[in-house]
């Protein structure tokens, strides 16, 4: 059986290419998808990047607020490599790039993060998240399959009113079947899985919504639109011109889709249905009352465009995604911008409605018309985002972050905290060789956990609860910072604890390796003083750190480093980088 | 054999009668003493505050009305329960909550209760902020509330405890006034121990070298953000060496206290929110997840009332018994009722028109029921009491003004309960 490289693994061998740095563990997907220097900044992209600039410009006359300072080469590629990979640069990247004259540099470099194979990992991620549900019961969903589907699509940049279609309408078997423990964890893992012949992971979206039409109608409308029809479905619309009965129309293109057992219902199986459309409406005899009566109805679309051929459901998708619905582009160029900036034209990205007006209307407006009319292109609608002045400045003022004039920090989601924690410790390679094939159990355990504790929902749509008590918990005392900041043999620290060099060295090796920048002189010297200090300090019982944890137990195997008080108080340091706002947000 | 009784309510204008004596006063009379006084006090005098902490046992997914505390025996959906009398004389609840009904001389039964929000997400929204979701307004929870004006904080415990379930967010009040989250109720809270081979010292040491960075970091970014997950920290900090931490562990509580409870994590979630509660956490909630009967409603429902009756009667007499529950507001809710008729799979659906919530404790008056739905459930026919008016009265019975309104981010005007009135036929 073929060991999987996890995409993680992958990256930081990707970037050690580039860097020419410390590859060694052979992997298929090592090698760059492009080569360095063979993409340029398509130069229609740079033309629409400057209207946005032209327009945000305006805007910030216009409100009075004047922009931050531009983001240093490094911040800069910090948060593209965060944003579009959803990872960190390695320690060799950074310093690649920041040696680099070019004037160029900064595109190309998101030119190179769009065409790797973590691009297309990273936003399937972000769309699993959006587009299925967590609360998901039982072995229903393959997600899997469904996260497999999203990859194919990203990484062949398909249209995104084609992604649209192929999800609205989907129809087909949704999971090949298995057991359901392997399925979760191909899921829970940066799997490699490929789509699979005769599954359509897609239909997966659907499955989800088994028996609840009006939850599936309501998800359509506030996903692929930003329409929040379904507050319609108690009462017509307070604020806004939807009543019941549209939404129940709108709600009726679906009622003829049926989702049917492939399979009979085994204990620890994952289940298989197929989903596809009936001659009519046949709600089952469990339908709500408002299901039964949905199906009586005329389905139509929002604009009260009749769906009535053969197939609704398929009407309804060439609706959603046709160019002159004024929604389509819209919504998602607004997710693309608060997926980026931290905050959409609009907010919650997925409310456009008249009374909720977007800030910048007319870089939204720019923005989605140059979405439509070429073909909408995500990876041109990213590149021109990532050129943009705003993407290129530094924090500042609370008061500019309304209106982009300064870049607002803001929390990693979960998996790409976990994802940077792994990569700057090197846990990840590290698990990998020691466990072998139970790495993916341990990873997938620590994925559920992370998950749990920081429960980030990246639509928006549940409480969140990052950056509570847990998580602080998590991070000050749990094993993964605790055994990643130790000097344990082949870990990060142990590796720059036997570095030639002084503290100096050291100390800016800790810094690239986890805030992905040089520290400064001053820096530097205050470092040296606590280093000093603790290495004075009166000697305290040592102890080799071990624990109950799968990773405790690891690092008892592997063996610890830090011989003296001053490797340990590196150790103190390493694990303050990591716990730190700086590591832990975008910025 | 058991039968309903009459049912036994009361509503604003019966108590208006009261006052005044004739028919009102006999009905009212029956179960209230001294009815003309209470009656005044009622509807004049404004409520004092009674409760120092609330207790909310959150029914996840909707519990079903009239298999609980709104039976309907005799009725052709009314499946195999029967009811059975309580404590408080003339009152009715199913025949598998025997140990709650020992207790529900200390129960006010809200069967009035109404909403229109039938999605989880909405009425979970709802039931906790008491305000519809809205996507403009990121409304705080009821906690969050009580967090931000009652916390301390420089309190060693968060002031708002969630034991077993997700519960609702710190809204616009921000994430340090969130829930914490307990994912095993009655153990010590995860990674409350020193991290591997760190001892006091060096974890002192570790965190003055974190507070350098993060000096540098707030300073550079001027962000809000960053200053919040500061504060987060301290107090996560503060709380691992704080011995109140300990009522999250329920270890150390005799063998028949525990048992008392019922062995389960929602039992021992009551026993924790009790610990807590009398270490001075004003807000705990405590989940109890399954109620979601679309199929097999009563194997379903009987089996979660097995975990129900141990755990909520226990913890009313407990609490009763250390003098705690005139100063602590127990609240039984979900997110809404389910439908009287049974579907094709022997399952209720989701039924927001009618349902029950029960208070009990603090300024409540016990052994009462309010308001009454039609001989089936399906509708309220009886002193209706929306969401918005249970939020009034729970904050109201916590002393917290339901109308003091605050501005949102956004700069719109937000008040804590969203118009409600507060039911002053069920407070002292």
């Amino acid at each position: 059986m073929l060991r999987r490289t996890s995409a993680w693994v992958a990256l930081a061998l990707l970037s050690a290419c580039s860097g020419g740095g410390t590859g060694g563990l052979p992997s298929p997907s090592a090698t760059p998808s492009a080569p360095p220097n063979a993409a340029a900044a398509a130069p229609a992209t740079i033309e629409i990047a400057q209207r946005v600039d032209a327009l945000l410009d305006a805007e910030w006359k216009a409100a009075g607020v004047s922009p931050a300072k531009p983001a240093t080469d490094a911040q800069f590629l910090r948060r593209a490599w965060l944003d579009l990979v959803g990872t960190l640069p390695s320690p060799e990247v950074v310093t690649s790039f920041l040696a680099d004259p070019a004037t160029d540099k900064r595109a190309r470099a998101v030119d190179a993060l769009l065409a790797s194979p973590h691009f297309a990992e990273r936003w399937a991620a972000y769309w699993e998240d959006v587009l299925l549900r967590d609360d998901v019961k039982g072995n229903l969903v393959d997600r899997a399959a469904f996260r497999a589907w999203l990859r194919a699509r990203f990484a062949a940049n398909t249209p995104w009113d084609h992604v649209v279609r192929e999800l609205v309408g989907a129809t087909g078997k949704s999971s090949p079947g298995g057991p359901a423990r392997e399925r979760r964890m191909a899921a829970q893992n940066a799997a490699t899985e490929a789509e699979i012949d005769g599954v359509n992971g897609a239909t997966n979206w659907l499955v989800q919504y088994r028996g609840g039409v009006e939850d599936l109608a309501g998800a359509t409308a506030r996903t692929f639109l930003g329409v929040q029809i379904q507050c319609a479905q108690c009462h017509d619309h307070k604020t806004e011109k939807w009543t019941t009965t549209d939404f129940r129309r709108f709600a009726a293109a679906f009622v003829r889709t049926r989702v049917k057992p492939v399979d009979e219902k085994e204990k620890g199986m994952a289940r298989t249905f197929e989903v596809e459309d009936g001659k009519r409406g046949r709600p089952g005899k469990n339908a709500t009352d408002e299901a039964r009566e949905i199906a009586t109805l005329a389905p139509a679309a929002l604009d009260g465009t009749t769906l009535e051929g053969e197939a609704p459901r398929a009407e309804l998708a060439a609706w959603i995604t046709s160019t002159t619905n004024p929604w389509f582009g819209q919504a998602l160029v607004n997710r693309v911008w608060g997926m980026l900036f931290g905050h959409g034209f609009v907010e919650p990205v997925d409310d456009l409605r008249p009374s909720n007006p977007p800030r910048a209307k007319a870089v939204l407006d720019a923005l989605t018309a140059d979405f439509v009319e070429h073909g909408y292109d995500l990876k041109r609608l990213l590149r021109t985002v990532c050129a943009t002045r705003a993407y290129g400045l530094a924090a500042g003022p609370p008061a500019a972050e309304a209106t982009f004039a300064a870049f607002a920090p803001r929390r990693l989601p979960a998996p790409v905290l976990l994802d940077a924690v792994l990569t700057a410790t090197r846990l990840d390679p590290w698990i990998e060789d020691t466990l072998g094939e139970r790495a993916d159990a341990l990873r997938a355990k620590m994925r559920e956990r992370f998950r749990f504790v920081f429960d980030v929902d990246e639509d928006g749509a549940r409480a969140e609860f990052d950056g509570t008590i847990p998580q602080a918990l998590l991070l000050l005392n749990g094993p993964l910072v605790g055994y990643g900041s130790t000097a344990l043999s082949g870990g990060a620290l142990a590796d720059v604890l036997g570095m030639p060099g002084g503290d100096a060295a050291k100390i800016e090796a800790l810094y690239l390796r986890t805030l992905s920048r040089r520290p400064t002189a001053e820096e530097i010297s205050r470092w040296v003083h606590f280093l000093d200090e603790a290495a004075a300090a009166p000697e305290e019982p040592v102890a080799p750190p071990s624990g109950p944890s799968p990773l405790g137990k690891i690092g008892k195997k592997r063996g610890w480093v830090a011989k003296t008080p001053r490797d340990r108080a590196y150790e103190d340091l390493f694990w303050a980088l990591l716990d730190s706002s700086e590591f832990a947000f975008q910025h | 054999m058991e039968t309903q009784d009459t049912p036994v309510t009361i509503d604003r204008r019966r108590l208006l009668h009261a006052g005044l004596g004739g028919l009102g006063a006999w009905l009212a009379g029956r179960w209230i003493t001294a009815p003309e006084a209470r009656a005044d006090e009622a509807n004049v005098a404004p409520t004092k505050p009674r409760a120092d902490a609330c207790i909310v046992l959150w029914m996840n997914g909707g519990p079903s009305h009239v298999d609980t505390f709104d039976p309907k025996p005799g009725t052709k959906e009314a499946g195999p329960f029967r009811a059975i009398k309580t404590r408080a004389k003339g009152v009715s609840i199913c025949e598998h909550l025997p140990r709650v009904a020992a207790e529900a001389q200390r129960l006010a039964i809200l069967r009035g209760m109404t909403s229109r929000e039938g999605s989880h997400e909405r009425a979970r929204q709802l039931g906790h902020t008491g305000h519809i979701p809205n996507p403009t307004v990121d409304h705080p929870a009821l906690g969050a509330w009580v967090s931000a004006r009652r916390g301390d904080p420089k309190a060693e415990l968060p002031a708002f405890v969630s034991l077993g379930g997700p519960s609702a967010g710190g809204g616009f009040f921000g994430r340090a006034h969130g829930p914490f989250v307990v994912r095993e109720p009655g153990r010590p809270p995860e990674d409350m121990a020193y991290g591997p081979g760190v001892s006091a010292a060096r974890f002192d040491r570790r965190r003055a070298a974190l507070a350098m960075l993060e000096d540098a970091f707030e300073q550079e970014t001027q962000s809000a953000a960053v200053a919040e997950r500061r504060a987060v920290f301290a107090q996560a900090a503060r709380m691992m060496r704080s011995p109140a931490a300990a009522a999250f562990d329920v270890s150390s509580e005799p063998a028949a206290v525990r048992e008392a409870y019922g062995d389960t994590a929602f039992g021992r979630g009551c026993l924790a929110a009790r610990r807590l509660v009398e270490v001075g956490v004003p807000f705990v909630e405590v989940s109890l997840d399954g109620w979601d009967t679309h199929e097999d409603n009563f194997e379903r429902t009987k089996r979660l009332m097995g975990v129900l009756d141990p755990a909520m009667s226990a913890l009313l007499r407990d609490l009763a018994e250390r003098g705690k529950l005139d100063r602590t507001l127990v609240v039984w809710m979900g997110e809404f009722g389910r439908t009287p008729r049974l579907n094709g799979r022997g399952g209720r659906d989701h039924h927001p028109a009618a349902w029950s919530a029960v208070l009990a404790g603090g300024g409540v008056r016990g052994g009462i029921t309010l308001g009454a739905t039609d001989a089936q459930g399906e509708k309220v026919v009886e002193r209706p009491v929306p969401v918005a008016d249970l939020f009034a009265t729970i904050t109201s019975a916590l002393g917290l003004d339901p109308l003091e309104t605050v501005s949102s981010p956004g700069g719109r005007p937000i008040t804590l309960t969203d118009g409600g009135q507060v039911v002053r036929e069920i407070l002292l």
